[in-house]
């Protein structure tokens, strides 16, 4: 070993001596006559190469348990199956994330390939036990927040759906929060210039406010107070204000009158309602007459009797009549036997009439 | 030098310049020799740590007894100590997110501060000031003193018998304290984000086992190897050869340890690029 570097020795200072130059002249500690060892006993010796080799064990044991957790801890000894999620862009996406559900990781990125048209796609491994969660509705997404990386999660809403198999590939829908603030930067600034346009000076609303300026300052002037403010000049004022003097006056007329009528009616109360008033006059009155009405129905109940037995009379002369017409057709056809019966006679001689003509007209 | 001025004085600023590139050249020319031993040392050391017949009856005891010289003492007061010192910065993360809201991101901030980036440094170089420094002091002292001569006129070779088992119980304790606190870090920032319960270990085990995915664990398995092989080796191979004198004159310890701090902030700038880019 010791032999290695004389190869190049730098020409003027001395070549650093490489190992082993002999010792020489170092003023080195002589004190320290070279003890190599220690003297130890051939147990104590034996005890320490034990211990050595129970270390040794021990490390060989942690570095075994250690591997074995960590690929453990991977998901190295788990059966998984693959799901293909596409999207169109991979920021954010890093292989080793996780995918969530409901805030539990599920799954993890295996694997992010650009695929044909562009698109990103991103293998998941799901390990078969978790795979019940997924769900042929089940959604997906990618959502980026201000603070932290992109978070992969997915959605089932219907559990009662059919599994999701093994292999299919869905799309995820982005939610990029950084991506709205540029928009809602723009949309402030359209509000903010808005609010500019209206506070302007020449501004509708600062218009609006100049008038209402100018209403107080009338409001609060000497001259007509509200009411010129209102009507905008000091004779309408006046004139309002006769007005509210007139109405007053009006008023007060209206009271007066409104007593008046108050008697009046008062008056008209003891008169007919009254002890001696309409009323009890009017119902006495209505007494008799329901008596006499009375009356009246046992008139027509005595008249009703009466007509009954006219009708009696009326069909009885019915009757005669009829048979009054049988007995002229008796007397008709005696009476036509009779003048058959002189008819004949006259037939016979000397009953003949002297002189037969037919006159014809 | 100097001897180029004597020569052509007219052009004192010409020639120091030369003579200013003859010494940078020089001092790369040292530097490179210097790594060169060491690389050279550390691939002889393997061939050795892979031949079966460094490990015969004679020298497997001499391995065992520095292995546990190496790891053995330290071990309860370094994972004790590594114990408290993960307890207050667990406690400050976990208190910090928990205070920003961030809690999901406190256990990941654990597990990455403490078990892939502080434990593997803080336990190499526990091992460097424990072990490995004092005992490249006790290597050079040994052979400042003839001891390997000694040795191989009695046909040992001395670095098979007094560099290999020192350079072994090195990595050996570097690896085995790194691994025995970063199993008590992630067993005490389990009980610090969840309590005294088993109700959080799916999700513990979930978040353990995003964070290590195959890149990180493959990068943290070679940093903590190779912190182990830096702090184990340097020490021996500065104690193989004698250091250029400097004006200073620092001991060999001290230029070692330098040396070993470069070599370490080398391999964790490079752990980190490629943990996190």
């Amino acid at each position: 070993m010791s032999s290695s570097a004389p190869g190049s020795p730098p020409p003027e200072p001395p070549p650093p001596a490489l190992p082993e130059p002999a010792a020489p002249g170092l003023p080195a500690d002589p004190a320290d006559p070279a003890e190599p060892v220690p003297p130890a006993t051939r147990r104590s010796l034996r005890s320490l190469e034990l211990r050595a080799a129970l270390l040794l064990l021990f490390m060989a044991l942690l570095i075994t348990g250690a591997v074995l957790y960590l690929m453990w801890a991977r998901g190295a000894f788990e059966a998984t199956q693959k799901l293909y999620l596409t999207t169109d862009d991979s920021e954010g996406v890093s292989v080793g994330m996780d995918m969530s559900f409901s805030g539990f990781p599920i799954g993890r990125v295996s694997r992010i390939e650009l695929a044909e048209g562009g698109t990103v796609r991103i293998h998941v491994e799901v390990p078969v036990k978790d795979a019940h969660w997924l769900r042929i509705s089940s959604v997906f997404t990618l959502e980026k927040g201000l603070v932290g990386a992109a978070r992969l999660r997915a959605f089932t809403g219907i559990l009662d759906d059919p599994p999701l198999p093994p292999g299919s590939e869905r799309m995820v829908l982005r939610g990029d929060v950084s991506a709205e603030i540029p928009r809602m930067v723009a949309d402030a600034r359209d509000v903010l210039q808005n609010i500019n346009r209206l506070t302007a000076e020449e501004s509708a609303l600062s218009g609006a406010m100049r008038e209402l300026r100018g209403f107080t300052t009338r409001l609060n002037s000497e001259q007509g107070g509200l009411l010129a403010a209102v009507t905008g000049n000091e004779a309408d004022a006046r004139r309002v204000s006769e007005l509210l003097d007139r109405g007053n006056r009006l008023l007060k007329s209206l009271d007066a009158v409104a007593l008046r009528v108050d008697g009046v009616v008062r008056k008209a109360d003891a008169q007919v309602l009254g002890q001696d008033g309409l009323v009890p006059d009017a119902q006495a009155a209505l007494r008799q007459l329901n008596a006499l009405l009375q009356d009246a129905r046992q008139t027509v109940v005595k008249v009703d009797a009466v007509l009954k037995e006219v009708q009696g009379v009326a069909g009885n002369a019915r009757e005669a009549t009829v048979n009054l017409g049988d007995l002229r057709a008796d007397v008709e056809s005696s009476l036509r036997k009779i003048d058959a019966l002189i008819t004949e006679i006259n037939r016979k001689w000397p009953f003949a009439p002297k002189e037969k003509e037919v006159k014809l007209p | 030098m100097t001897g180029a001025g004597d020569i052509m004085p007219a052009m004192g600023t010409a020639f120091s310049l030369y003579g200013w590139l003859l010494q940078l050249g020089r001092g790369v020319l040292r530097w490179v020799l210097g790594w060169w031993l060491v690389v050279f040392i550390g691939a002889q050391l393997a061939v050795l740590a892979f031949s079966p017949s460094s490990y015969r009856r004679e020298t497997r005891g001499v391995v065992l007894r520095h292995l546990y010289n190496a790891a053995g003492p330290g071990l309860p007061g370094f994972t004790t100590l590594m114990a408290l010192f993960n307890v207050v910065v667990i406690r400050i993360v976990v208190v910090t997110a928990f205070a920003y809201g961030l809690t999901q991101y406190a256990l990941d901030a654990v597990v990455r501060v403490l078990v892939l980036e502080l434990i593997p440094l803080v336990a190499a170089l526990f091992v460097a000031v424990e072990y490995t420094i004092p005992s490249g002091s006790e290597l050079y002292k040994l052979r400042r003193g003839g001891g390997f001569q000694a040795m191989r006129a009695q046909g040992v070779d001395p670095l098979s018998r007094e560099v290999l088992p020192r350079v072994l119980g090195g990595i050996f304790a570097v690896l085995l304290l790194a691994l025995v606190s970063c199993v008590v870090s992630l067993v005490l920032a389990y009980i610090a984000v969840h309590g005294f319960t088993w109700a959080g270990v799916a999700s513990y085990n979930h978040a353990v086992g995003t964070i290590f995915n195959p890149v990180v664990s493959l990068i943290f398995g070679m940093k903590t190897v190779l912190f182990a092989v830096a702090v184990s080796l340097l020490p021996m191979a500065n104690a193989l050869r004698d250091l250029p004198r400097r004006a200073s004159r620092t001991s060999v310890e001290l230029q070692g340890l330098v040396q070993m701090f470069v070599l370490m902030l080398v391999i964790e700038i490079a752990s980190l690029v490629g943990n996190y880019y």
